[in-house]
């Protein structure tokens, strides 16, 4: 498997706009947290010194909001992973790597790999963005574990993972950039908007269950924390296993739908 | 001589279109084997087949008398259709690549940039490389690990004259240091030139496949030519020689065709001149391949027209 890494990281290492995604989607992430630290320290009114909107940059709170706000940057890497995938098809490369050697689900199999990483890169910069934020922004409060509400990290990572593997599939079966990136983009929006009117409006059951929305199930925003009844926090309770479960559903079809296509199909 | 690549009954259909049906043969150890055919008779869908890239419908195939694998690509040298490089690395970068895929160590890249004469633009970045370059590297990438089977697809196109030669020169130089080579082309004088094998596809179709000199055995003719006044009477007079299976009238000449072997041209030379016709022209030919090719189709168009009617 190191082997495989090795060419893929030949192929990357001297190709400009990976790196020049790779460094937007390391510095949005933080840049993300510290515009919204400095929009809330700045903007919101403040009762008794302290913020209406309660400590979201605070431990514990902390791992949750840096969470929250690194997912609206998703289509950073998004795009990154559509690069990456696509230009195998646009250069024939694809097929070439097969001829010289690979086998194609060590070519498949390489590509998710790839995906895992630029994901688990992106998590440990959240990770590292809240422990940064949460140390330097407050005052880590007497007899706390910095470590409390850390499970928003992993969660990020299954979202975030999500995110790029439907990119990964999109480019794997569009096969063009452009187009992959605005079927991509136009998915998010419709089902947000489809979750919207049939779940807001009409209010049908299931829609949380679609597969953008359920991993945003997985990380709710912390801002309006206080305004979250005590009976609305149990129920996300009791029913994040089943979130994380249907993600990580996902993610098999993801898989197994990105192996069937490429081990089946002609190149 | 053992079998290199074995063809069992491969069949491979576009959704209605046939690209390939039945096709059957054997690639002999340490031959150069030319598979011949016009564009879209389905050489490189074939070679797509067996290097793994496309899947056939039916039949199966074998390298090294074993199931294929990624192992036994990794032995194989392969250009098949277009140079196929990371357009923003440059040339060796490239390489660097294709020989981490073959498993094969770096050190012989600079032999293979070399044999290509490409050692000068190494660092160019592939995108700046003419039609040519990007052909060479192809044929560089390939000799990656000296293999001992190299499949090359039209391994002259976009060449200038120059380059031409000098890739049928590493072909034939490939061949004589005993490598199998399978050479896919729609340039019946470039297989003729190179080859000791030939498979001949139309359409999908396999027409014919063996040793060069047995596709093209007894296909020897004499062309004959003599003053324009008596070249009438020439004709008329080949046509009726006994053994003689077809006289093509050309201007200034007519070739003889004979139905079994070929007549001595001494023979032929009294036989005429004691007929009251003079030759100013007689040399014994052997048909080319293009000639048996043409042969070879228009058989099978005349067929094809048969069966439908």
């Amino acid at each position: 498997m190191l082997k495989l890494l090795r060419v893929e990281w030949m192929k990357v290492k001297n190709y400009r706009t990976f790196w020049v995604l790779l460094a937007i989607t390391i510095a949005i992430i933080p840049a993300c947290s510290y515009g919204a630290y400095n929009l809330m320290n700045n903007s919101f009114p403040k009762v008794n010194g302290k913020s209406i909107l309660g400590s979201p940059f605070a431990f514990p709170d902390v791992w949750q909001t840096v969470s929250w706000n690194s997912t609206l940057t998703f289509i950073i890497p998004a795009i990154l992973i559509i690069t990456l995938t696509t230009n195998e098809f646009t250069y024939k490369t694809h097929r070439q790597n097969i001829i010289d050697g690979w086998s194609r689900g060590q070519f498949i199999g390489v590509k998710l790999i790839e995906v895992g990483l630029i994901s688990l890169l992106s998590t440990v910069v959240v990770m590292l963005t809240a422990l940064g934020v949460g140390y330097f922004g407050n005052k880590v409060p007497d007899g706390l574990s910095v470590w409390e509400g850390f499970r928003f990290i992993p969660f990020y990572f299954v979202q975030m993972l999500s995110f790029t593997m439907i990119a990964f599939l999109l480019g794997l079966l569009i096969k063009r950039a452009g187009l992959a990136i605005s079927i991509f983009l136009m998915y998010m929006l419709v089902e947000d908007i489809v979750v919207l009117v049939f779940r807001g409006h009409y209010k049908m059951n299931g829609m949380e269950y679609l597969p953008e929305e359920v991993t945003d199930r997985l990380i709710p925003q912390s801002y309006v924390k206080a305004l979250v009844t005590t009976q609305e926090a149990a129920r996300w309770e009791s029913h994040l296993p089943i979130y994380l479960a249907v993600a990580v559903i996902y993610l098999i079809i993801y898989c197994l739908i990105a192996g069937r296509s490429f081990l089946k199909n002609d190149l | 001589m053992s079998s290199i690549l074995s063809i069992q009954s491969i069949t491979k259909f576009y959704g209605k279109i046939r690209a390939l049906n039945q096709v059957t043969f054997e690639v002999p150890a340490g031959s150069v084997f030319g598979v011949l055919g016009p564009n879209g008779s389905g050489k490189t869908t074939l070679l797509g087949i067996v290097m793994d890239v496309l899947k056939a419908s039916g039949g199966s195939y074998s390298w090294f008398g074993n199931p294929p694998s990624e192992q036994q690509r990794q032995q194989i040298g392969t250009l098949l259709e277009t140079p196929n490089f990371y357009h923003y690395l440059s040339g060796e970068q490239n390489l660097r690549i294709a020989a981490g895929i073959k498993g094969k160590g770096e050190s012989d890249i600079p032999r293979v940039l070399e044999i290509v004469k490409l050692t000068e633009r190494k660092d160019s970045r592939f995108s700046t490389y003419s039609l040519g370059m990007k052909q060479r590297l192809a044929i560089a990438s390939c000799l990656l690990g000296n293999p001992q089977v190299l499949v090359f697809d039209e391994p002259t196109n976009g060449l200038d004259p120059v380059g031409i030669a000098e890739t049928r020169e590493v072909i034939r130089q490939l061949a004589r240091e005993g490598k199998t080579i399978v050479l896919a082309s729609h340039l019946l004088d470039e297989v003729e030139k190179v080859c000791t094998h030939v498979a001949i596809l139309q359409r999908g179709q396999l027409l014919t496949a063996g040793d060069v000199n047995e596709v093209l055995v007894n296909e020897d003719f004499i062309e004959v030519g003599a003053e324009p006044a008596q070249m009438a009477n020439l004709q008329g007079l080949l046509a009726g020689l006994s053994g003689v299976k077809q006289v093509r009238p050309f201007e200034h000449h007519v070739q003889v065709f004979f139905g079994n072997g070929v007549m001595d041209t001494g023979e032929l030379n009294r036989f005429c001149f004691e007929k009251g016709v003079v030759l100013n022209y007689l040399q014994l030919k052997k048909r080319s391949l293009e000639s048996k090719f043409m042969e070879l189709t228009e058989e099978k168009a005349k067929a094809r027209i048969a069966t439908a009617n």
